[in-house]
């Protein structure tokens, strides 16, 4: 085993034990802060799959912008904090059996599919490959986002208005 | 013929003129203090009805691509360009002189009514996965934020959230499906998916995955066209939001939605041979479609039929609506999809009717409950008149132009001798017939003990309910156009 697997199997680990955090802790605040290792960990396997722009995106924009935004929410809500995360109907068999045959199936799928492979490719920075089909073939993709953007823009400014200014 | 970024700006008038508009609008809300009010809906309808000019004048020659392969420019989306256009109008207008709207700030409102119509327009275009994705996406974040739009309103807000949690986890499954897709394919153009799928011919467990695929995507397209299971956002969301947009969400979106589900099943995992759409073999997706619409029908109607809120009703009558569209796109035929064209086409006008009159007896009544409809026929004749053949219009009774849109769906299906499919879709009808019959007993029959006093209808609305009115009545009659416009519609990019 060398040194590559090691590190890659403790990501996966980190990876998956703490989103299992994030959904079964009680707290919202652990769950929060769970999520950070979730986050760290899908960027390390960016690195591993050689998209080096995305590690990095991953980790300024879900790390460092929404997890922040977060828990910033959380801490500033102080009826969030010890709230009771429970729904009313809680049904474990019909829960257990559906997340077991949907997770078979994922898995099944991951493992057995005859998946298009690229094979090994050398390690070359990604950035500059991304800005010119960001230019090129994606160039409307990369618009319509903007108007996507603009869109979040003017739902939030009408949610935040007071409700006196109509 | 492919056209690159530059070339393609030529044929992007109507999408540009959209943006534009979005940003008029936006800027005149801001800086008009006073005038806006008047400004920002002439705006609008402005941009609305320039675009629509320009996409009738849109002279492509055969079907091309636009944007290195991002859209597909053919009649299929030219038809609903135009329809989801006409149906952006048709809702402005009906939501001009709407109460509930009334209260609020209305600036936003039409900057994101001309938001979602260009995410519609670019959904049904969309030829390339990312581009779908972002389309879907965009017409998506802002439906949330138009049903929300009554914010002191408990069951818009309430609306707002089951729509936004729906619809955060199916577009995921979506995505997810897109990802299986890729990885089997290397490619996100819908094209080059196909091509790859034929030639390197789906065997051993690659058809499951596949199945999984179709699983998975058709959860994000059911989703927006509310069709069973992925319905239980639409009573909810169609109750809370204000009634203008439930008018809205059930017509343009579910057409998009049509639009995109077709260009993704027939563009993307099948192949034109003949008369015919031969599906890539291996995985019978036709079958999970059908049996979708039957489940979709089927339980819309039944679930229809002890509703007492008007709009519930209709939103239970839309999904079951959906079921009979489904029916057209699943039979892998230019017929078939011939006739789901033509049944979008009179349900955007019935439909659309149904809840304008909710709309107007809102206005002056506030309420929504069928026993409060007693007596309107002596009250109003003229809606109690409108609303029957608005209604009548979607049981499918000749003279009406619903009865077109059933004559043509239920004949392709026959015309593929799934006689039985054709039987469960005639029996739905049936029972929906009942409820719609009961609105209007209630209209007609029914009389309180009160003397009928005269609804007020401003002449803004009388004048849409007489626009709505014509194609449901005169359809019938010169039905050949539409024959003729659909006909030719049926062209896909890397098809037919």
């Amino acid at each position: 085993m060398s040194v590559t697997d090691i590190v890659f199997i403790l990501t996966a680990v980190v990876t998956v034990g703490s989103a299992v955090v994030v959904v079964v802790s009680r707290s919202l605040i652990y769950s929060v802060f769970s999520l950070l290792f979730t986050f760290f960990g899908v960027a390390i396997l960016y690195v591993f799959l050689g998209a080096d722009f995305l590690a990095g995106a991953q980790v300024l924009i879900y790390v460092g912008g929404i997890l922040v935004l977060l828990l910033f929410g959380v801490m500033l809500t102080h009826r969030l904090y010890n709230l009771n995360l429970t729904t009313e109907r809680f049904q474990p068999i019909a829960g257990t059996l559906i997340a077991a045959a949907v997770f078979a199936s994922i898995s099944l799928a991951a493992f057995k599919t005859k998946w298009k492979l690229v094979g090994e490719k050398e390690l070359e920075p990604t950035t500059q490959q991304i800005g010119e089909a960001f230019l090129s073939s994606y160039l409307l993709p990369f618009e319509i986002a903007s108007v996507l953007l603009l869109v979040a823009l003017i739902g939030a400014a009408m949610l935040v208005r007071r409700r006196t200014d109509v | 013929m492919n056209l690159g970024n530059l070339d393609s700006l030529n044929f992007f008038y109507p999408e540009l003129i959209l943006l534009g508009g979005i940003l008029l609008v936006v800027i005149s809300d801001i800086s008009l203090k006073g005038l806006r009010v008047r400004i920002n809906p002439l705006l609008t309808l402005a941009a609305l009805l320039l675009a629509l000019f320009y996409t009738l004048q849109t002279d492509h020659g055969s079907a091309m691509t636009l944007f290195e392969g991002m859209l597909a420019l053919d009649n299929f989306a030219l038809y609903f360009k135009v329809f989801l256009l006409v149906a952006g109008i048709l809702v402005l207008l009906g939501s001009l002189h709407s109460e509930e709207l009334a209260s609020v700030h209305q600036g936003e409102f039409h900057a994101l009514l001309l938001a979602v119509t260009l995410g519609m327009l670019l959904m049904a275009n969309s030829a390339h996965l990312v581009m779908l994705y972002l389309s879907l996406e965009l017409v998506s974040l802002t439906s949330y934020i138009m049903v929300g739009y009554l914010r002191s309103d408990r069951l818009s807000n309430e609306a707002s959230m089951k729509y936004i949690l729906f619809g955060a986890v199916s577009t995921g499954a979506m995505l997810y499906g897109f990802s299986l897709l890729y990885g089997m394919t290397g490619s996100l153009d819908l094209f080059a998916i196909r091509d790859a799928l034929l030639a390197q011919e789906v065997v051993g467990f690659n058809q499951v995955t596949l199945v999984l695929v179709v699983v998975l995507t058709t959860a994000g397209f059911g989703f927006k066209t509310a069709a069973v299971p992925f319905h239980f956002w639409c009573p909810d969301v169609y109750t809370g939001a204000p009634t203008p947009v439930t008018a809205f969400l059930s017509v343009a979106p579910k057409a998009a939605g049509f639009a995109i589900l077709v260009r993704f099943f027939l563009g993307g995992l099948s192949q034109p041979s003949g008369e015919q759409w031969a599906f890539i073999s291996g995985i019978d997706w036709p079958l999970v479609l059908i049996a979708v619409s039957v489940m979709t029908m089927t339980l819309g109607n039944i679930a229809a039929l002890t509703q007492n809120n008007l709009k519930r009703m209709l939103a239970y009558s839309s999904i079951a609506h959906a079921g009979y569209i489904l029916m057209g796109a699943v039979l892998l035929t230019g017929t078939g999809l011939k006739a789901m064209l033509v049944y979008l086409f009179v349900y955007l006008f019935m439909n659309l009717g149904a809840f304008f009159v909710v709309t107007v007896i809102f206005n002056s009544e506030k309420t929504f409950e069928l026993q409060d409809y007693n007596g309107m026929f002596r009250r109003s004749p003229f809606l109690a008149v409108a609303m029957s053949i608005f209604l009548l219009s979607l049981i499918g009774i000749p003279p009406f132009a619903g009865f077109l849109g059933k004559l043509y769906i239920f004949g392709a299906v026959i015309d593929q001798g799934l006689y039985w499919f054709a039987l469960v879709g005639a029996l739905n009808a049936a029972v929906a017939a009942f409820y719609y019959m009961r609105v209007m007993k209630h209209m007609i029959l029914e009389n309180d003990d009160r003397p009928p006093t005269p609804l007020r209808i401003s002449t803004l609305n009388v004048a849409l309910l007489v626009l709505l009115l014509v194609p449901n009545i005169l359809l019938i009659v010169f039905w050949s156009p539409i024959d003729r416009w659909t006909a030719n519609s049926i062209t896909l990019f890397g098809g037919l």
